[in-house]
């Protein structure tokens, strides 16, 4: 006779899904104060990994609808995740064990997939609304800010003086030729030209070296050049 | 004063020796003193270091935004020096005393070679410090790496070689210990013994770079050599720079394999195959060095494709193999004792509460996930174009040594209080705490700091670029919210940090003296060699495949993302 349960792939598998159910169960109601921490992290963690995967490939699969719900669960998972292991499940087992009321001991019977159906509702909710504290921002911040200057800046370096003038300056007050932390020159009108001495330069690690500066109308940097000679 | 020489006492028999109550080890007075005295050394670098990690983080959380940039280089470079480097390196002295001398049952020989080590290693680390410090323009504060040109003091680089020579030499009666343990024998070195002799090989390799470097960069300073090549500079640092990270792995490991034994019951399933796997090590995970290299010009294609893409997955094969052979052993032991079971069993009736256990399982698991993946992510020559020099970069780092090293060393320093110091922790449930508390914390700003990097480009060393990049109409304030999480969690992982030196300053300072015979609850349930139990090949390790599936699922997941994300990066500009 046979063994079937034995070469039957399929009632194989079914004993290898059955056993991962089991143990998988088994880690769920692990209840010790160690197990709830653990749980707890490695949730926080996977719904870290979930928001942050997912932002950022909805930033380039902006119609994603999958992937914006894959975000959801990880961004409700954050939080979600310790509750459930740090209160719902020892809630549960202690009410299983302990609870008389019957309409109490019918809800804690079923408390965990009342919880984990929460979950999903609120996962659904927040998929679909999509608040803004749950998307990140993967735009940069060119031009948002208009406070800052754009400049070229052109050095004639091998005669004495070395000179210094901007072909462009927008947003520039003013604008200093440093050597050695010390002023040499400044210039206030366009276009801005500074020259020094080139014995007035200060030694760098690759030679003679001078810094430009151009500042606003409160003397603050808004760029700075180091140039070597 | 008395207070001090009394933790330097224990009672020992005429010859020195002590049986200890813990480990069954014949300990000798000289092993371990000396590993006291680089113990407690190397918690005063991490007390200093850990100190400037507040200002470091509170400048790159730009919502405080503490320090300028000139006073922000000089604190991240002594934050870099004493906790990569000062923490590190006397604690891998110590644990080459106890993985040498100590494990083998003999005295520490070279005892002023020792001393004279202690006492370099000291001035050099001090000097260090002070060079930073004092560092005024023109000269620059040096960061890690202190790459030439720029204009370093003279002083950082002759104490840096100092420092390096006394680490040499504190060496050395470690290796005296090997020579005269297998120059007349056949035996083979105990494995713990034979994870630190490796650690030593890669250690000198990696000082020698040092050496070199520093001494290159410290003849151009005082005007022996007229000039410098920064390539040749750049390639001799980085035998140093990511050396010593390596035998901070190495160290690690041997810890690993040390303390999971002793506290948590764990076998050694194969030695041959944890011997192997040290082997590899020692042939190719100085390679991985190359990655600091990707991005510098006059390196053949050959090189970097030979030294970050075949070379390089011998380390990080060999690495896989600990990551299988470390929980396999626990799973293996625990199940042999009876305390295991179902698929887990053997992991929740684990010690959880002896904080030496927790500390070194959390370093196990963190080290891997966070650390080990990202390396091996980021260590290849492609996907490390996404990676380089972005604070991504300084995320993995700190996740390999701020939680994988360090919280093995928090394990081993708490275990050397109750078994050498001898002295019970002066709260157990603080003490417990600190795994715990410093894992999760330090995770969490880790995390951010590699998001910040990899997803938004955030460079690292810099003081100022999130909210405002000076002159520039660019900014990256789209990361802000990132960076309110780094804040948040930089402060929790300090204030665990400063949790960890008051508990073990004060164990030592006030914690009551342990009785001898007292294991002080550091042994697992059933002693240190339960007896009986099934073979270890009989043993089922489905508990240990199942993590390594989870493990193979996440390292899949973050590998594929992030060749999608390279794949993207040909948008720029389209």
């Amino acid at each position: 006779m046979t063994d079937t349960s034995r070469t039957n792939p399929l009632t194989q598998l079914g004993s290898i899904v059955r056993r991962a159910w089991r143990d998988f169960l088994s880690v769920y109601y692990a209840n010790t104060p160690v197990w709830r921490w653990l749980k707890s992290g490695a949730l926080v963690f996977l719904g870290l990994f979930l928001w942050m995967g997912g932002n950022v490939l909805l930033a380039y699969w902006t119609d994603a609808v999958a992937v914006r719900y894959a975000l959801a669960y990880g961004f409700v998972l954050i939080a979600w995740g310790p509750l459930t292991h740090l209160l719902v499940v020892p809630v549960v087992i202690r009410l299983r064990r302990t609870a008389e009321n019957p309409t109490v001991r019918r809800i804690v019977r079923h408390g965990s997939k009342i919880n984990f159906a929460t979950f999903l509702v609120i996962v659904a909710v927040v998929g679909t609304v999509a608040p803004g504290v749950m998307l990140l921002d993967f735009s940069s911040g060119f031009g948002t800010d208009g406070g800052d200057v754009t400049a070229e800046l052109v050095c004639e370096t091998d005669g004495d003086p070395i000179t210094c003038e901007l072909e462009t300056a927008e947003g520039v007050d003013h604008v200093v030729l440093l050597a050695g932390g010390e002023e040499v020159d400044r210039s206030d009108e366009p276009p801005y030209a500074v020259s020094a001495p080139r014995d007035a330069l200060s030694e760098g690690p690759s030679g003679s070296q001078f810094v430009i500066e151009l500042r606003d109308s409160n003397g603050e940097t808004l760029r700075r050049f180091v140039r070597t000679v | 004063m008395s207070a001090i020489a009394s933790l330097f006492r224990n009672d020992y028999d005429a010859d020195g020796f002590r049986t200890c109550s813990v480990t069954g080890l014949d300990v000798h007075r000289s092993v371990e003193n000396y590993v006291k005295l680089f113990g407690l050394t190397a918690v005063i670098a991490l007390a200093v270091g850990g100190s400037f990690a507040f200002s470091v983080a509170m400048t790159r959380w730009e919502f405080v935004g503490l320090l300028d940039p000139s006073g922000y280089y000089t604190h991240l470079s002594i934050h870099a020096w004493n906790l990569l480097i000062f923490w590190m390196v006397f604690m891998e002295i110590a644990v080459l005393y106890v993985g040498g001398p100590m494990v083998l049952g003999r005295k520490l020989p070279l005892r002023r070679l020792a001393t004279v080590g202690w006492v370099t290693m000291v001035a050099g680390a001090v000097g260090v410090n002070a060079s930073i410090w004092l560092s005024e323009a023109p000269n620059e504060a040096p960061l890690l790496t202190a790459y030439v040109p720029l204009p370093v003091s003279p002083w950082f680089y002759g104490t840096a070689i100092v420092f390096l020579l006394g680490a040499t030499i504190a060496a050395l009666p470690f290796f005296a210990t090997i020579w005269s343990e297998t120059r007349d024998s056949r035996r083979t070195l105990p494995l713990v013994a034979f994870g630190a002799f490796v650690t030593g090989i890669v250690a000198v390799e990696a000082i020698l770079g040092g050496i070199a470097a520093f001494a290159y960069a410290f003849a151009w300073r005082v005007d022996l050599i007229a000039a410098v090549d920064p390539g040749i500079y750049r390639q001799l640092y980085w035998i140093v720079g990511h050396g010593t990270q390596q035998i901070n792995l190495l160290a690690m490991i041997t810890v690993w394999y040390f303390l999971t034994h002793v506290v948590g019951g764990a076998v050694v399933i194969s030695e041959k195959i944890s011997r192997t796997a040290f082997i590899l090590y020692l042939f190719f995970i100085n390679l991985g060095a190359a990655h600091h290299l990707l991005v510098d010009p006059g390196l053949s294609a050959g090189w970097r494709i030979w030294n970050t893409s075949y070379a390089f997955y011998g380390a990080a094969f060999a690495s896989m193999i600990h990551a299988f052979a470390i929980p396999a052993g626990i799973e293996a032991g625990r199940r042999r004792r009876g305390q295991g079971g179902g698929l887990f069993g053997w992991l929740t009736s684990a010690p959880w509460r002896n904080p030496v256990f927790a500390a070194t399982i959390f370093s196990i698991i963190l080290f891997g996930f966070l650390g080990g993946i990202t390396g091996v992510v980021m260590g290849q020559i492609q996907v490390n174009m996404t990676w380089h020099n972005t604070l991504a970069t300084v995320g993995h780092f700190h996740a390999t040594v701020a939680l994988g090293t360090t919280l093995a060393f928090f394990g081993l320093v708490l275990f050397v209080i109750k078994t050498m110091f001898r002295r019970d922790f002066v709260s157990d449930t603080l003490a417990s705490a600190i795994p715990y508390a410093y894992g999760a914390a330090m995770s969490v700003a880790t995390l951010m700091l590699m998001y910040a990097g990899i997803l938004y480009g955030v460079p690292r060393r810099t003081a100022e670029v999130v909210r405002n990049i000076p002159g520039s109409e660019f900014n990256l304030s789209a990361a802000i919210p990132i960076f309110m999480i780094f804040g948040i969690f930089a402060l929790l992982a300090i204030l665990s940090g400063v949790l960890f030196v008051g508990v073990s300053v004060g164990s030592l300072l006030f914690g009551d003296r342990l009785a001898a015979g007292d294991d002080g609850g550091m042994l697992p349930e059933g002693g240190l060699h339960a007896d009986g139990g099934e073979p270890i090949h009989a043993v089922e390790l489905r508990g240990t495949f199942a993590l390594c599936l989870i493990f193979l699922g996440v390292f899949v997941a973050v590998y594929v993302l992030n060749w999608y994300l390279l794949t993207q990066l040909w948008a720029i500009g389209a």
